[in-house]
This record gives structure tokens, sequence and C-alpha cells, in this order.
């Protein structure tokens, strides 16, 4: 019995987070956003929390879920490999190299930045 | 050559492999066996032998992407949660992935330029160190292959998870909150399943960063047509 609610709170939170996503593309689409209808349904869940219409912890089942299960869902735009046959054989080493180097270069930049604030913070709070 | 007969096959080896590739990544932690690797490795090693185009792959299981949307309004939750995280080290994270999207975009547009990829394989190149939610639809929007840059957003993650656990042991940084930052801002969702293996605290930064850098590179879109 147990289990079974929990799989049942797992699915209605799974629909709301569903309906968020369809109301933020009809809302994109109506005013002729830019914006994928994910982030604009995102938008309205931080607005929702911040009314205290929900909590978190309301959510935090489905969302967890979906966040844990990701990768299954953009695992089928990988497979488009299988057109791209010519592509790698031609510059996939290039693409490699061009993916490896930026982002040595990426987390360089960004792990150092982040490091000189906070320790100019560090500094000037103490 | 393709499955025809058997409908939906595609997507059943899919879910198949996946699972199967989840447990034995849950069981053994060898990376080559996560589902990021080993299931489109076994996908492409069964469809290239039958000649399978992508459009039949995607006939099953498109609707399987459609569900990254509703992923996307999910991220609402931890950023929520982290608000006071994000009120405190505002300025050091706001300028951390700002810095870190600029040396991503350049650095990927000019390699790519100098080492005379095509045109779309720089521009899909562009967005590549970003979660693939936000990804996909910004290289659209720059006039790239969304799907190739699902493949350059992998391999990104990939590199990235495995590089970033050699950095830190280099590098000498001082917060967690760098060392959170470096995997959210470098390597997306794979550097922040191995941030959160680094400690707690690197993993909810990197999550955080990890979302509002998709945000950020999004909301830039329109200003970035027009420098691509």
């Amino acid at each position: 019995m147990k289990a079974l609610n929990r799989y049942a709170r797992a699915v209605a939170e799974l629909l709301v987070l569903f309906a968020l996503y369809a109301l933020g593309t009809w809302l994109a689409q109506a005013l002729g956003w830019p914006i994928p209808g994910g982030v604009v349904g995102l938008a309205l869940l931080l607005l929702v929390f911040a009314l205290n219409g929900l909590k978190p912890a309301h959510l935090q089942l489905g969302a967890g879920l979906l966040m844990a299960e990701m990768l299954l869902f953009f695992i089928p735009a990988l497979m488009s490999l299988l057109d791209y046959g010519a592509l790698v054989r031609q510059q996939g080493l290039r693409i490699l190299l061009v993916i490896a180097i930026s982002t040595v270069v990426v987390m360089l930049v960004t792990a150092f930045t982040v490091d000189a604030v906070f320790r100019w913070r560090m500094r000037r709070d103490t | 050559m393709t499955l025809e007969p058997m409908p939906l096959a595609w997507l059943g080896l899919t879910l198949l492999a996946y699972l199967g590739s989840r447990w034995l990544y849950r069981r053994t932690r060898i990376y080559v066996l996560s589902p990021l690797i080993l299931v489109p490795a076994l996908l492409l090693a069964i469809a290239a032998p039958l000649h399978t185009r992508y459009a039949e792959y995607s006939a099953d299981t498109h609707w399987l992407m459609a569900v990254l949307g509703p992923v996307t309004v999910a991220f609402a939750v931890p950023i929520w949660q982290q608000r006071a995280l994000l009120v405190r080290h505002w300025a050091a994270l706001l300028l951390g992935m700002l810095a870190g999207s600029l040396a991503s975009m350049l650095s990927s547009w000019w390699l790519a330029r100098w080492l005379a990829l095509d045109p779309a394989v720089a521009l899909s190149l562009v967005p590549r160190s970003i979660t693939t939610p936000f990804a996909m639809p910004l290289a659209r929007d720059l006039g790239g292959v969304p799907e190739m840059t699902a493949v350059f957003v992998m391999f990104t993650g990939v590199f990235g998870a495995m590089l970033g656990g050699v950095l830190l042991r280099w590098l000498p940084l001082r917060s967690p909150l760098a060392r959170g930052a470096l995997f959210g801002v470098g390597a997306h969702g794979a550097g922040v399943s191995r941030a959160q293996e680094v400690g707690r605290e690197e993993g909810t930064v990197a999550g955080l960063v990890m979302v509002l850098t998709g945000l950020l590179n999004l909301f830039a879109a329109p200003v970035l047509e027009r420098f691509f």
C-alpha cells in the first residue's frame, strides 16, 4: 500500500511538471517569445514557489525522478551519429581536439574566476 | 535493412540497454559502463551494421527527447532549495559562469575555425558545454544542428568528468564553490555527478551552476546570434 502510494504520488508530481511544461510552451507560443517552453515552465514553477502555492518538497519525488533519469531522455539524440558517418571520418579527430582543449580552458577560467572573487570577498569581510 | 517488422523495437532496445547499463554502473562504478557511454555504443553497434538511419531510430524514440522539456521545469526545485547559497555567493558564481561561458563559446568557435571545421559543425560546437535541454535549443537559434550539439555535449561531459578530477588534484583551489563551479560550467550533468563524489557542497554548487549557466546562455542567444 505504501509503495502504491509512493507510485501514485510520483505520477501526480510528474503530471504537474508536464502540465507546467505544456503551459510554458503554450505561453511562449501565444506571446511569440523565442524561449523554449521548458524554460518558461521553470520560471512559472519558481513563481509558484515564491507565492507559496507549492513547496519544493511537494514535487521532490517527480523532479528527482526526471533529473536522475535525464540521461535516458537525451540518448536518442546521440543516435544522430548514425547519419554522421562521413563527418566522423573526415572531422572526428579535429572535433574531439576542439572539445578537449576547450573543456580544459573552460574549467580553468571558471574555477580561477570563482576562487578569485571568493578570496577577494573573504579578505574584504574579515 | 531495418528492424521494421517489430514495432517499437528501438524503443524497447533503448530502454533495456539503459536499465542494464544503469544497474551495471551502480554496481561497478566503472565509467565506461555508465549509460552515457555504454547505451549509445551498444545501440550504434546494433544499428550501424543494419544501416539504420537516424530517422528510423527516432521514429520510435523521439518522444523520449520531448521529456527534456519537463526535465527543464524540474530544475526549478533545486534552484529554489539552494536560493540561500545563491544569495550569499551570487557575485562569485555569476562572474564564474559568465567567464566560463565566454571561454567555452569563444574557444570552441576559434579552435573550430582554426582547424577548418565546417561552419555548421563549428556553430554546433559553440553551446557544447551547457546541459542538453538548453544546448539543443541554443544550437537551433545559432544556426547549428541540435542533434550534432547533443553528441558534442555528451563528449564534453564524458571528457570533462574525467579531466575535472585530475585538474582538482593540481589546482590550488580554496573553496568548494570553485571546485563545484568547475564541474558545473565545464561538464554539465556528467560533471555534477562527478562533483557529488568529490563532496556534498561541490555537488550542490555544480548542479545549481549547471542549470543557471544553461539559462544564462539561452537568454544570451539573441546577442550571440549576431556574433556568430
